[in-house]
């Protein structure tokens, strides 16, 4: 007994002094994964392209603030955090960073004062940057932006998220080995596995999550990695495996939706839209294609066979038998006038809706909204149209609506759950409420 | 006491197709531009957003989308001696207001003139003698010729997404096209529209008469359509409401659809609205103009705003306004027959027949603004004028627009307007009626003309245009004609009844009920500043730094709807202003 | 699966059309609301007075007639609707020039040149045509038998009951209005149940054809309006 309370005494100070050590020993700061030329320069427009590919605007930028001011709201589920400002601004800004402190915050996401970033800021993906990158990225805030002195709102975080100890732990787990390596000896493979998986960090909202929050895979060798996950209740949806919303989809598809948020098949919803207008639509045609490429390699399967002549569900509307039943009256109502009878849309304007992964997604979330409120794509340089879907919130009872998502998605080839009407209900609220 | 704003290289007076066209080509010059439109902002969704723009009662009745005459109207007379009326109520024409113009509330008919309407009073001289073109008759030739506009009639077409079938590809005839049409250099960028159930009746009756039918032009897209500013159209799904409303579906050719996103991209472009201009500034010498002075409604203040170029791309009557109210050249003088501005005023000659068969179901609502199938067996150039005694031609059409019930219901004649006959009759023939009308050309005449009128003002104090405008034998003659065109094809269509509506002699001009927007002339353009005030490139004759677009440079109607030639008329100027006027401003002829 | 615990506002991608969607919940009440109707003689006008609700009523009556197929105009609801236009812009003439000077007998062909607003035509022309149908059919137009008011609107129609050059437009204001109470969209009073629209087999608000260009058969589905109700 006395053996064993002394084993246990033994163990409880070794926890002890292993936590004291966690809670006070410096976080050690990834160096730089490469050595550059002591006379390294950043090439001119570099640090912009770096800032486009890792979407830095999307986060660091409010809407309707100064540029990378930080500020903008993230929600989450314990509570609301506020992004940082990174303006070389030296008192609120990241002017005073030295690049070592730089890296150490997109490899480790820790503060030159060794505070921890939450990992809404994705260095489990920015761990994969190269040294260039970091470089292009490191002068354009130091040199390339104008400082603006702007301070957040205070995290509201509820404990134990308040304390940082606990991301600390939580890194020790999530993060991957820091750094980049390329599967494939073809340079676009290559390129594309650095965009998708690095600084493009497509992983954080589409490959799922695992019971730590973390992304349950960092590279593409992983089967898990871009199986799909969900943000904001919306799915994003897989761009791999069994049910990928690219399978089929060529080169050009990929490389026109990241470019201009539509293609013949889709259009960009929900999140994805920012990501296109702060981030795709910049990128060079040769990283477009190399995602594109990429993407592809991870999409081996042969393309679902076109469906031959009319479906049931196009000769239903077709008919415009008064006797049909509620949801294909609705689709008549309120969707065959872009969607067509078809549900095939029209290229690049109106969505295919047979066949669609926000349309067939595990959850109704994002169809629901966009039946409700609608949507948005944003102006690109190829094509600047902001074509609008108008919501259907003023016009549609949540009955409707869940009558409605339920034909959708088992309209033409589709074959998906039915939508109850309290997941209408509880969206119609929650978006009354925003 | 006005205020002035900075300096900018140009000005553009109304954002509707053609200030659009020219904000884009000279934002491409990378000039620092403004462009002024009177009316609101207007976009896709939320202004024409569906199912909300289905309104026939807010918009096909109650003008949502036209200039309110509150705030801009003109007077009309019919005689040089009568007393001009304000136009009160918005009735024989509708222009429109707002970002867009007139290019949202179009049906959407696009075609090109033919060779001889561009020189038509050389062609009647030549061909039939100028004893031909009667006392009173003021047609001119434009200063332009077909050949050279081929190009930019190709761009507009382009740009702005038609639907249709060439009947004539570089002097090669097309099978299924019009045989008639002046020679493309290419077919149409979409393939044209499907057709309506009335529009086959006709072509298969047109056909076995020995007549040429073939679809008509349209700016209503029948695929995905991308142009070359990226912009895009998706295919229309023919929903019965075009002419006067917005497009719910990204269908319809328009700035929104076709120019104003990729515009309002162009970091040196900006534009404001609500915002009308009162006049064009004149240096002292009266040589150039300095600006633009505009009521800004938010600030509710005069604005002076100073420009090294003035584009003038508002409605074509307004366009004539603010000439006569800022001194850009002499107002024509009816009797002296003196001066151009205002000279030429002219309209559009139409007629239709409507036929009745109690067991065809047209399904009217399923409609396009310009679907429909035509003839031009009977156009301008396959008559003979001296034999039939008028000058003019027209399109033939069959092609139902909409099946809107308030707009009208077409009730064979003897059915009161109403009482239980009347509900009667809308329930035995809606949708068991069509029409083949006839679109007509509409000469230009000494005392049809525009000025400024001596009584009446607008909110702004400025005097209202005076319109004097009335019906001419000429005109009735080429409707008539075309009467006797259309009545065998009616009968030999074998419908229950048939009835026929077209001008006829001593006819007076009724501005009550709706005719058609096609208002044209009053700064006409041509080859001598004598008897235009356009040169041929839009530019003032005295001004050298103003540009006139829009219809109101054409010295005579066209027998066709005029936005196909407006569009190349504005891609034409654009041209001339970048690649001749800019490096070297100066009169270009 | 776990949800990706971090994402932006909600507003930031719904920018674009959310404006409206805090109303979405209070709009669909009101459309709830709408269909409660009150009984056409329960009415209370917000324009008409009792005497001119009653002659509309009548007019409308006789307009649009209840008997044979389809609805009447008071089955359509037609007198609320006129009565809401003319409280309205429409009434006022809002959108029309009414600067002077005004010369109401000018030619009909140069269009309408009196200085009276709709409502006022309605309000002066209401009383005039009733001294007309109390001298020469023995009453109130409202209070007439209908072969009598059949008679008197003829005669309003034809321009035989003497009103002043400023009312020449009462008669076809009535009608184009009573006309516009039929078929206009249910929002604006009239239509009632689209019961004018599913007459004479108009579709209403559902603007999508594409499958029946061409196509030689009846259109068999009725009518949906703006809010989105079906008949």
């Amino acid at each position: 007994m006395n053996r064993v309370l002394r084993v246990l005494l033994i163990v409880a100070a070794i926890a002890m002094v292993a936590f004291l050590a966690f809670l006070y020993v410096p976080v050690q700061r990834t160096p730089a994964q490469m050595v550059l030329a002591a006379d390294y320069a950043v090439p001119e427009g570099a640090g912009a392209y770096a800032m486009r590919i890792a979407d830095c605007a999307a986060c660091h930028t409010a809407e309707g603030g100064q540029p990378f001011a930080g500020g903008r709201a993230i929600i989450s589920p314990v509570g609301t955090i506020y992004s940082s400002n990174i303006t070389p601004d030296p008192e609120t800004g990241v002017g005073r960073y030295t690049l070592s402190e730089f890296r150490a915050a997109l490899y480790d996401g820790v503060r030159p004062d060794g505070s921890h970033l939450y990992p809404a800021m994705p260095y489990e993906n920015y761990r994969k940057l190269t040294e260039q990158d970091i470089r292009a990225l490191y002068s354009y805030f130091q040199n390339d932006v104008p400082p603006v002195k702007a301070t957040q709102p205070l995290n509201d975080l509820a404990f134990p998220f308040n304390l940082s100890w606990g991301l600390r732990a939580w890194k020790w787990v999530a993060l991957g080995e820091p750094g980049f390596t390329a599967r494939s000896s073809d340079a676009d493979l290559a390129r594309g596995q650095y965009l998708v998986e690095g600084p493009g960090h497509c992983g954080a909202c589409h490959s799922p999550r695992n019971a730590l929050m973390a992304q349950a895979a960092l590279t593409g060798a992983d089967p898990a990695f871009l199986s799909g996950g969900q943000i904001a209740g919306w799915t994003a949806p897989p761009l791999r495996g069994a049910i990928s919303a690219i399978q089929g989809w060529s080169a050009h598809d990929i490389t026109l939706i990241l470019a201009t948020a539509r293609n013949a098949h889709s259009a960009i919803n929900g999140e994805m839209q920012l990501v296109v207008r702060d981030s795709s639509q910049y990128m060079t045609d040769g990283d477009l294609t190399a995602i594109a490429a990429y993407l592809g390699a991870l999409n081996q399967r042969a393309p679902k066979p076109a469906a031959e002549g009319q479906t049931d569900t196009e000769k239903l509307l077709i008919s415009a038998d008064p006797s049909m039943d509620l949801g294909p009256r609705l689709y008549l109502d309120n969707c065959a006038a872009c969607h067509f009878t078809n549900g095939r849309g029209a290229d690049e304007v109106f969505p295919e809706l047979d066949g669609s992964s926000l349309v067939t997604a595990e959850s109704p979330t994002g169809l629901i909204s966009m039946i409700l409120q609608g949507g948005e794509l944003p102006s690109t340089a190829v094509r600047p149209a902001r074509l609008r879907m108008p919501g259907f919130a003023y016009r549609l009872s949540d009955d409707e609506v869940a009558t409605l998502a339920t034909f959708l998605r088992q309209a033409w080839s589709n074959n998906t759950d039915a939508v109850t009407v309290d997941e209408v209900s509880g969206l119609r609220q929650l978006d009354t409420a925003n | 006491m006005a205020r002035t704003d900075p300096k900018k290289d140009v000005v553009i007076i109304g954002l509707g197709w053609t200030g659009s066209i020219l904000g884009m080509e000279l934002a491409q010059e990378g000039l620092e531009i403004l462009a002024l439109e009177r009316g609101p902002d207007r976009e896709t969704v939320p202004d024409f957003e569906y199912p909300k723009v289905i309104d026939e009662l807010k918009y096909g009745i109650r003008l949502g989308f036209m200039q309110k005459p509150k705030k801009s109207t003109l007077t009309i007379r019919r005689t040089l001696d009568e007393v001009a009326q304000p136009y009160r109520r918005l009735g024989s024409f509708l222009p429109g207001d707002g970002v867009g113009g007139a290019g949202i509330h179009w049906n959407g008919q696009t075609w090109r003139p033919l060779e001889i309407e561009l020189r038509l009073k050389s062609y009647v001289e030549e061909t039939f003698g100028a004893a031909t073109i009667p006392d009173g008759m003021t047609i001119q030739d434009w200063g332009v010729n077909y050949d050279e506009m081929e190009p930019y009639f190709d761009r507009f077409e382009y740009m702005a997404g038609i639907a249709g079938k060439a009947g004539n590809i570089k002097g090669e005839i097309q099978a299924g096209g019009n045989p008639f049409e002046a020679p493309r250099s290419r077919d149409f960028p979409m393939p044209p529209m499907k057709q309506g159930v009335d529009a086959q009746m006709f072509a298969k009756t047109a056909s076995a008469l020995g007549l040429h039918p073939f679809p008509r032009p349209s700016a209503n897209a029948t695929q995905s359509y991308v142009n070359e500013y990226g912009m895009q159209l998706g295919p229309c799904n023919y929903c019965g409401f075009c002419e006067r409303y917005g497009c719910a579906n990204y269908s319809k050719s328009s700035p929104q659809t076709c120019i104003l996103d990729a515009l309002k991209r162009m970091p040196n472009f900006s534009y404001k609205v609500n915002s009308e201009v009162l006049k064009i500034e004149l240096a002292e010498d009266g040589k150039t103009a300095t600006g633009v002075t505009y009521f800004d409604e938010a600030a509710q203040e005069e604005v002076f705003q100073p420009a090294d170029l003035v584009i003038v791309a508002a409605y074509s009557l307004h366009n004539v306004h603010l000439m006569l109210l800022s001194g850009i050249g002499e107002p024509w003088d009816p009797v002296q027959q003196t001066g151009t501005t205002g000279k030429n005023y002219s309209y559009q000659m139409n007629g239709a027949t409507s036929l009745f068969f109690k067991d065809v179901e047209f399904n009217p609502f399923a409609a396009a603004g310009s679907n429909g199938i035509s003839i031009d067996d009977y156009a301008i150039s396959q008559i003979d004028f001296a034999k039939e005694g008028f000058i003019g031609g027209s399109y033939i059409t069959a092609g139902i627009s909409n099946g809107q019930p308030i707009r009208g219901i077409s009730l064979p004649e003897g059915t009161p307007s109403w009482g239980a006959s009347w509900k009667q009759g809308i329930g035995d023939w809606y949708g068991h009626a069509m029409s083949i009308g006839s679109h007509g050309s509409n000469m230009a005449y000494r005392d049809c003309y525009l000025d400024l009128d001596p009584t009446y003002t607008d909110p702004h104090g400025r005097s209202l245009m005076r319109m004097t405008f009335n019906w001419k034998d000429n005109d009735i003659r080429m409707t008539q004609f075309m009467r006797s065109k259309i009545e065998p094809i009616a009968e030999a269509m074998q419908p229950d009844s048939w009835q026929s509506s077209y001008k006829a002699e001593g006819a007076q001009y009724d501005v009550r009920p709706y005719q058609t927007t096609h208002n044209v002339g009053g700064a006409i353009m041509g080859t001598d500043p004598k008897t235009s005030s356009l040169n041929r490139y839009l530019q003032a004759w005295g001004q050298h730094n103003v540009f006139v677009m829009g219809a109101s440079a054409f010295p005579q109607n066209i027998q066709y709807n005029p936005t196909g030639m407006v569009g190349a008329l504005a891609y034409w100027a654009a041209d001339a202003i970048r690649n001749d006027y800019l490096p070297n401003p100066r009169p270009l002829v | 699966m776990p949800q990706f615990p971090f994402h932006r506002t909600r507003r930031s991608f719904l920018a674009g059309t959310a404006a409206g969607a805090a109303l979405s919940v209070l709009a669909f009440q009101a459309r709830a609301q709408a269909a409660k109707e009150v009984p056409l003689a329960e009415y209370t006008p917000e324009y008409l007075s009792p005497a001119e609700y009653a002659f509309v009523m009548a007019a409308t009556a006789r307009l649009i007639p209840s008997e044979g197929d389809g609805p009447g105009a008071l089955d359509a609801r037609v007198p609320v609707f006129i009565d809401r236009q003319l409280a309205g812009d429409f009434g006022i003439a809002a959108d029309l020039y009414m600067e002077g000077p005004f010369n109401p007998e000018a030619d009909p062909n140069l269009g309408t040149q009196t200085a009276l607003p709709p409502a006022e035509i309605y309000r002066q022309g209401i009383p005039a045509f009733d001294i007309w149908c109390a001298d020469t059919q023995g009453g109130l137009f409202a209070d007439l038998d209908t072969d009598a008011q059949d008679i008197a609107l003829t005669a309003l129609s034809n321009g035989e009951v003497g009103l002043s050059a400023d009312l020449r437009e009462f008669w076809s204001l009535l009608l184009q209005n009573t006309k516009e109470g039929y078929f206009c969209d249910p929002q604006y009073g009239g239509n009632a149940g689209m019961e004018s629209w599913v007459y004479i087999g108009f579709p209403g608000a559902r603007g999508n054809f594409d499958d029946w260009v061409g196509r030689q058969e009846v259109y068999p589905l009725g009518p949906v309006n703006i809010a989105g109700e079906r008949a």
